[in-house]
């Protein structure tokens, strides 16, 4: 049974980059287009890693990676974060959601900025699944 | 006290007046000739000189003359002879004031030394006056030279150029700050110069209009104009000024210049440096959409050279059709900083504004039935032609609604019947209007508020976030406005107002 990976982001044309890239690797590719709809595919798939964009309507990523980091059943799951903003933006943005009573939340393991060489992507996720 | 000089050459006359006088307080000297009483009148000066009309040498009428000569105010009184009418009205007419007749009784002496007094008194109190009035005179002399000096120098020291004029409208003030403005001097101006000929047309017409009223008139309310300086430069200032007037005549007129080109250069750097802040801020917003653009080049070459390699037509097109959506997405990102960063005056042309939003409509269409949006068209009957950019006004409706088209696909909601509204018309400020109406998802106040910002989308990766600030940047550079009108759920209304141009002749 080939591992799952979700992939998270409002831009079809990622979904469909991001999800030739993860076939091609072998595994099989699940689709979300808002962190709403990528929360439910979570509880229901439980996917073996999440590929999660930041920037979508509706939830956005950053709000999903610290539901998944403070929720025991989820955060196990490994989270790769794929985003055109830097991850210093990020990592400000995420401190403060804290500030303002979020919880703290562990720095996302991997985090690749687009326009990542898809080689690359395919390394990363190999190396985290196996 | 009173100082009597006593002449007579009867010196037990001299002994029995002076006595009797003193004795009524005044205070006596006494000469025993006309010669020695000119003598003493020289030296002791006094107010009054009673002297006997007959007498050896100098006589009285000499005497008189000679000390009205030294001294016109002195009262001099005759002592006649009885019955001796013709000297005593001689004396008068030499400038006597009084005679008494001889033998003097006292009653006579004292009435004419009274009258003396009084005389005396008189021209004191005039003198007074007359010092007082000179002094007065002076002190308000002094103060109107002051008063016009700091007139003057207020007028000088104003910043705003002053020009003031007589009632033929020829210039008489001309202060350094209208030199600075007009680029003339005071003299070559200065009553040489009529202000209707400094001033623009208009100005010139307003003056001649409220000269004709002839009534005084208010100030007029600040304009702006451009008048034309020595040099022929336009210069743009703001303008008051009122016709003076004077018991209902024309006494002169005032026009009041402040220099605008600070402000306007002032104007002119603020919204530079406010473009390059924008511009500046949101690099990273910027650079956020370039690297989904390039991430969208990436992967579409990355499914072509899959496609080939495995000889896969579904992945080659899919990749291909990637590649072009970026160059799309390229060329709109470029397309709006280009027309967002440069300056660009309107290019007026007749045009019928409804053709416009008719093919803005048609254009848009297609994507709305995708969606099954329908575009519903309000156009007012009674436009017809016009003067317009006709770039700006089909630029920002295309901006508006495919802006109003995302907003019913972003909302989603299957039991909603989503339409566009596209009305045209002539507002009661007979100004053109637009508006572009969804019932779309409609926005927050937050939304609202960094709406016209740079770089701000809440359409994820689509959208550039420039669409709204050029198409607002287009609008007001067409001297119009634009405004919205939303509510989160309720769907957005935007307004654009555009002055009314009157079409021109064809060319």
């Amino acid at each position: 049974m080939p591992k799952k990976v979700l992939v998270v982001d409002d831009d079809p044309d990622v979904r469909l980059i991001n999800r030739t890239i993860i076939e091609e690797n072998g595994y099989t590719a699940l689709i979300a287009e808002d962190g709403e709809q990528g929360l439910q595919i979570i509880k229901k798939e439980s996917p073996d890693l999440v590929l999660l964009d930041v920037l979508m309507p509706k939830q956005s990523g950053l709000r999903l990676y610290s539901q998944l980091k403070t929720n025991k059943s989820f955060q196990k799951i490994p989270v790769v974060i794929l985003s055109g903003i830097a991850k210093r933006t990020f990592l400000r943005s995420q401190k403060a959601l804290v500030e303002f009573g979020g919880n703290e939340v562990p720095e996302p393991e991997i985090y690749l900025e687009k326009p990542v060489e898809s080689d690359e992507l395919g390394k990363v996720l190999r190396d985290l699944l196996g | 006290m009173e100082k009597i000089l006593l002449i007579d050459d009867e010196e037990a006359i001299l002994r029995v007046l002076a006595r009797s006088l003193r004795s009524d307080g005044y205070e006596v000297i006494t000469a025993k000739s006309g010669d020695e009483g000119i003598q003493t009148f020289i030296r002791e000066s006094p107010q009054i000189v009673l002297t006997d009309i007959k007498m050896p040498g100098m006589d009285g009428l000499e005497v008189l003359k000679r000390i009205k000569d030294i001294q016109s105010e002195a009262e001099v009184i005759i002592i006649t002879g009885h019955g001796d009418i013709d000297s005593a009205i001689e004396s008068l007419q030499y400038g006597a004031s009084d005679f008494v007749n001889k033998p003097v009784r006292d009653k006579a002496l004292a009435i004419a030394l009274e009258r003396a007094r009084k005389k005396l008194d008189i021209r004191r109190q005039l003198k007074e006056y007359t010092t007082d009035l000179e002094n007065m005179c002076q002190i308000a002399t002094e103060e109107v030279r002051r008063k016009s000096k700091f007139t003057d120098r207020l007028i000088k020291s104003s910043n705003d150029g002053i020009v003031a004029t007589d009632e033929e409208w020829k210039v008489i003030i001309f202060n350094p700050g209208a030199e600075r403005i007009f680029g003339y001097s005071r003299y070559e101006i200065i009553r040489k110069t009529d202000i209707r000929d400094l001033c623009p047309t208009e100005i010139a017409e307003i003056f001649n209009e409220k000269a004709a009223q002839k009534k005084p008139m208010e100030q007029l309310p600040w304009k702006e104009t451009l008048i034309t300086s020595k040099d022929g430069d336009k210069i743009p200032v703001r303008f008051s000024g009122t016709v003076l007037y004077e018991d209902n005549m024309m006494v002169g007129s005032v026009g009041f210049f402040q220099d605008l080109r600070e402000i306007k250069r002032l104007e002119r750097e603020l919204i530079h440096s406010e473009r390059l802040a924008a511009i500046g801020q949101t690099v990273a917003g910027m650079a956020h959409g370039i690297k989904n653009i390039l991430y969208g080049f990436k992967g579409g070459s990355y499914l072509v050279n899959l496609g080939i390699d495995k000889d896969d037509k579904l992945k080659l097109k899919d990749g291909w059709q990637m590649i072009q959506r970026n160059i799309n997405r390229t060329s709109d990102l470029v397309l709006d900083l280009l027309s967002y960063s440069k300056e660009r005056e309107p290019e007026y042309e007749n045009c019928f504004p409804n053709e416009i939003a008719e093919e803005v409509c048609d254009l848009m269409k297609e994507t709305a039935n995708e969606h099954e949006i329908e575009i519903l068209k309000d156009f007012g009957q009674n436009i017809g032609e016009m003067m317009l950019d006709v770039r700006t006004v089909h630029r920002s409706l295309m901006n508006l609604v495919s802006n109003a088209i995302d907003a019913c696909i972003f909302d989603d909601n299957p039991n909603k019947d989503y339409k566009v509204i596209v009305k045209t018309g002539i507002g009661p400020d007979s100004n053109l209007f637009f508006e572009v109406t969804d019932n779309g998802s409609g926005m927050s106040d937050e939304v609202k508020s960094k709406l016209f910002t740079s770089f701000f989308s809440t359409k994820g990766d689509k959208g550039t976030g420039l669409g709204l600030l050029v198409t607002r940047k287009l609008i007001e550079e067409h001297n119009g406005t634009i405004h919205v009108a939303s509510r989160l759920g309720g769907g957005t209304t935007f307004t654009v107002r555009l002055p009314y141009k009157k079409a021109g002749p064809a060319h």
